[in-house]
């Protein structure tokens, strides 16, 4: 009876012997403990006409100079579009880790545009595991050309349009990134009852790298808004193209529907359509500038 | 702490820009003036011109127009109205839908049309 009490415990105690792989798992973890960052889910700030997960490093000013092209079925007397441009320079610049700010102008409809966009989440492995990357952007844009009707009393507010996007990255390999956008557009005036002051849109860009330096890079909005009574009939932009980095340049050069480089002008306003030849050729390049440098490492 | 004080401060900046948020559309802001649209009677100074005025000299006017295309004068416009251009533009065929920041009512593109069909003529 004795020894069947103490063979009763002494198979209990037994139970506590895993705390030896207890023990083995807290040293494993120490060495784990580090957060591995995710960098690099994109070359440049922009995918090709609309906001990627990148983000501008504290003190460095991103000197953006974008250009569109006219429509390629414009005829070899236009040089296939090359004739026409349409530009837009910006300055980006990165206040915190976290906080990045632009301002631009653009020559279509002359629109000035301001954004600010703001890192909630990064993708990170080890010792924290984040599978996505979140921004959200915010942007003004104040059309200045000069109404065309003097006669009417126009408004201020009437020139103004704001988009916000929630970005939602993933960096698959060191080979593919993706990316989801969400977006909203408003638009404080438009022309007839039936145009949506309001636009939805679900953005979708990819990156897919070639080499060390050179990237292939698509993206598409999908507009969710019906279209068929807009006064101006506007279609989803496509954009499709590669990105080339240099030293401290980034070239972005594509063929796409879309004239306008801003949110509001790209989702909102693109009348051309790729199976009629309205396709602009395009570039976009980047210089960035280091105006601060950091005192601490950065974990870009 | 200081995250969350700028994160407010700059959601306060477009705060106020969002506080000037309308859902405004032209032909409700401005009813009397988008309804006239008379297609007889179509003459060059009063039909065509403010047409072409109030939608299109903003780009089209000065040394540099756009495009090298003037649309200030009737010689300028009769020049692009008689090679076929100027309905192109309006339409869309083959050249950027004009105007760019939007195009003309159906209506005063039959103004047009009703002109050069006329003869083009300097009324």
């Amino acid at each position: 009876m004795r020894r069947l009490f103490l063979a009763l415990i002494l198979s209990i105690i037994s139970f506590g012997i895993f705390a030896q792989d207890d023990l083995m798992n807290i040293i494993n973890q120490d060495s784990t403990r580090e957060i591995n960052y995710t960098t690099a889910t994109f070359k440049s700030t922009r995918v090709m006409n609309g906001h990627s997960i990148e983000r501008m490093v504290p003190g460095q000013l991103d000197v953006r100079i974008s250009h569109r092209f006219g429509t390629l079925n414009s005829g070899g007397y236009n040089f296939f579009g090359l004739d026409q441009s349409n530009i837009h320079l910006g300055l980006e610049y990165g206040i915190f880790k976290w906080l990045m700010i632009g301002v631009g102008r653009s020559e279509f409809e002359k629109t000035y545009d301001g954004f600010a966009k703001f890192s909630i989440l990064r993708q990170s492995s080890g010792a924290k595991v984040m599978p996505v990357s979140v921004s959200v952007v915010t942007a003004i844009a104040l059309k200045t050309l000069k109404f065309t009707d003097q006669t009417r009393t126009n408004y201020f507010t009437s020139r103004l349009a704001y988009v916000t996007q929630i970005l939602v990255a993933r960096k698959i390999n060191e080979a593919l990134s993706v990316q989801l956008t969400p977006s909203y557009l408003h638009r404080n005036l438009v022309a007839t009852e039936l145009d949506p002051n309001d636009i939805y849109a679900l953005g979708a860009g990819a990156r897919l790298k070639l080499s060390k330096r050179i990237s292939l890079n698509g993206e598409y909005y999908y507009i969710a808004n019906p279209k068929t009574y807009m006064s101006q009939q506007i279609y989803n932009p496509l954009s499709l193209g590669f990105d080339i980095e240099t030293g401290g340049h980034v070239f972005q050069l594509f063929f796409t529907n879309s004239l306008g480089m801003t949110e509001k002008q790209f989702i909102g306003a693109t009348t051309g359509q790729w199976k009629k030849g309205d396709i602009h050729f395009g570039f976009n390049i980047s210089r960035v500038f280091t105006l601060k440098k950091n005192k601490k490492p950065s974990n870009y | 702490m200081k995250r969350l004080l700028i994160s407010l401060a700059c959601f306060g900046v477009f705060l106020i820009f969002f506080v000037s948020c309308y859902y405004d559309n032209e032909e409700a802001l401005y009813p009397t003036l988008t309804n006239t649209c008379d297609t007889t009677n179509v003459t060059y100074s009063v039909t065509i011109a403010p047409i072409l005025s109030n939608n299109c000299t903003v780009c089209h006017s000065g040394s540099a127009a756009s495009g090298g295309i003037s649309l200030t004068s009737y010689s300028s416009v009769q020049t692009v109205a008689s090679s076929g251009l100027l309905i192109n533009a309006l339409t869309g065929s083959g050249v950027p839908i004009m105007p760019i920041s939007g195009a003309l009512s159906a209506c005063k593109v039959t103004q047009v049309r009703i002109w050069i069909k006329a003869g083009m003529l300097n009324n």
